[in-house]
């Protein structure tokens, strides 16, 4: 699968069809993997693929990264199918065009939760949460897929309440309260959940602003509970799930469960997939006049 | 000859955040037309419900407000057509956010009130301020450590 990839990759370089091949190498060590951009033909064969390959590299075609600056016209890159869903929504929301990238496609069969946590093997106890309800293990949208393309159904409501969100709804407030003091006590803010994200397109993002100070900068816990929250309500019905903040995280804080909870709401409440469809509306940005109100007095 | 106001061991701080078209008139004509309600309220107008962005409740929180009422016109009856429907869809995702937090739901409402419905709003405010007054004071974010106090109480 991977010769078939980079020979792939260095037919694009070679006929100057993409200007860089965004993929994934060997890292530092040997349970690790890292983001690579591929300039010259010669270099493909850094390229591989294995369930250590978790990142998330629709993050580099986000306009916040200027890479369009650098003159690169089009872009490759080498996409799980949940890094497809990525790319979808950033081309539902304007941050690039179908043209501007090319798509390579991988089959994927899950990726370990952490790098840590690689022992050589993929197995259920270190596989991320949400590759067990993965309907994308066969990538939606791609120009170039190894080998034959099978078709999948997914126009079924797909799954999206990882246990420990279900968990957190069966206690009552005040232990959730309770839950979300003692987690966000360990976080001193180092924004990593907001750099890997992908969907993260603020130029200056609120936090950093001072004036008017909507988040406090100090890393004590009413500061922090302002940052999960505007994060978490600036992601509604644009977060796809690739569950990269938690793992960033450098304190072990899940901070994607509430994306996980917000998913569940907009799919009940306005029956919106994110990831599934360019031209759709993400939910927040369009209305419906028959749009739920048993909340409103 | 003045009315009995009755004593409570607890008056909460509730913020409403209104739309000056209608929920704003409609508190208007309330005080003009010397309708009684609860004092506890203090209101920020803004043009429109679909102004108030969900940052503003989160500081209103932060800043120990006991309730929070957000409110604007009815649907179909925006002045600029369309506010108000974002409002609903935005503040429908914000209140599952904050539930999922741990943020007693009792302490945020939502109301359409038009400029016409003085008694309506007297009746949410009334009814708002005793159910938050039944909840007791927002506890929660007070006690959360503020690393400034220290400053302040040697001051």
């Amino acid at each position: 699968m991977i010769e078939a990839i980079r020979t792939q990759a260095r037919n694009l370089l070679e006929n100057k069809e993409v200007d860089v091949i965004i993929g994934y190498a060997e890292g530092s060590d040997s349970t690790r993997t890292t983001p690579v951009f591929i300039r010259k033909p010669e270099e493909v064969s850094r390229l591989i693929f294995d369930p250590r390959c978790i990142n998330s590299l629709p993050l580099y075609l986000n306009k916040r990264h200027e890479y369009p600056q650098k003159g690169w016209k089009r872009t490759g890159i080498i996409a799980k199918g949940c890094d497809i869903r990525a790319i979808t929504q950033l081309i539902a929301e304007n941050q690039l065009t179908r043209e501007e990238v090319y798509i390579i496609g991988v089959p994927c069969d899950g990726v370990v939760s952490h790098f840590s946590k690689w022992d050589g093997r993929l197995h259920d106890g270190n596989q991320a949460t949400k590759c067990a309800e993965c309907d994308v293990h066969t990538p939606t949208d791609c120009d170039f897929f190894p080998g034959e393309r099978p078709e999948v159904d997914r126009s079924a409501p797909y799954k999206v309440s990882a246990p420990q969100v279900l968990n957190l709804m069966g206690l009552n407030t005040d232990k959730r309260f309770d839950y979300w003091r003692q987690e966000f006590d360990r976080c001193f803010k180092c924004y990593a959940c907001r750099e890997v994200c992908p969907h993260c397109s603020c130029n200056i993002c609120i936090t950093d602003r001072t004036q008017p100070n909507w988040v406090d900068q100090a890393a004590h816990t009413k500061g922090v509970f302002a940052w999960h929250i505007t994060r978490a309500m600036h992601l509604v019905g644009r977060c796809t799930g690739c569950g990269e903040c938690t793992r960033a995280c450098p304190m072990d804080i899940q901070v994607d469960l509430f994306n996980q909870r917000l998913k569940d709401v907009v799919q009940e409440s306005f029956g919106y997939k994110s990831g599934y469809s360019q031209d759709e509306k993400p939910p927040l940005i369009t209305y419906k006049t028959d749009d739920s109100e048993d909340f409103i007095q | 000859m003045s009315k009995k106001i009755p004593r409570h061991d607890f008056e909460p701080k509730i913020m409403a955040f209104v739309c000056k078209w209608c929920t704003y008139s409609g508190a208007d004509l309330a005080g003009t037309s010397r309708m009684d309600y609860s004092p506890n309220v203090r209101m920020v107008r803004l043009p429109c419900s679909g102004r108030i962005d969900p940052q503003f409740l989160i500081k209103t929180f932060e800043q120990g407000v006991d309730g929070v009422i957000v409110s604007g016109c009815h649907p179909g009856d925006c002045h600029y057509n369309e506010g108000n429907y974002y409002a609903r869809r935005r503040n429908l995702a914000f209140r599952q956010l904050l539930d999922f937090q741990g943020i007693d739901l009792g302490r945020l409402e939502f109301s359409w009130i038009s400029a016409a419905e003085a008694i309506k709003w007297t009746k949410v405010i009334d009814a708002f301020t005793d159910r938050v007054r039944a909840l007791g004071p927002h506890k929660q974010y007070h006690e959360l450590i503020d690393p400034y106090d220290h400053y302040l109480e040697a001051a």
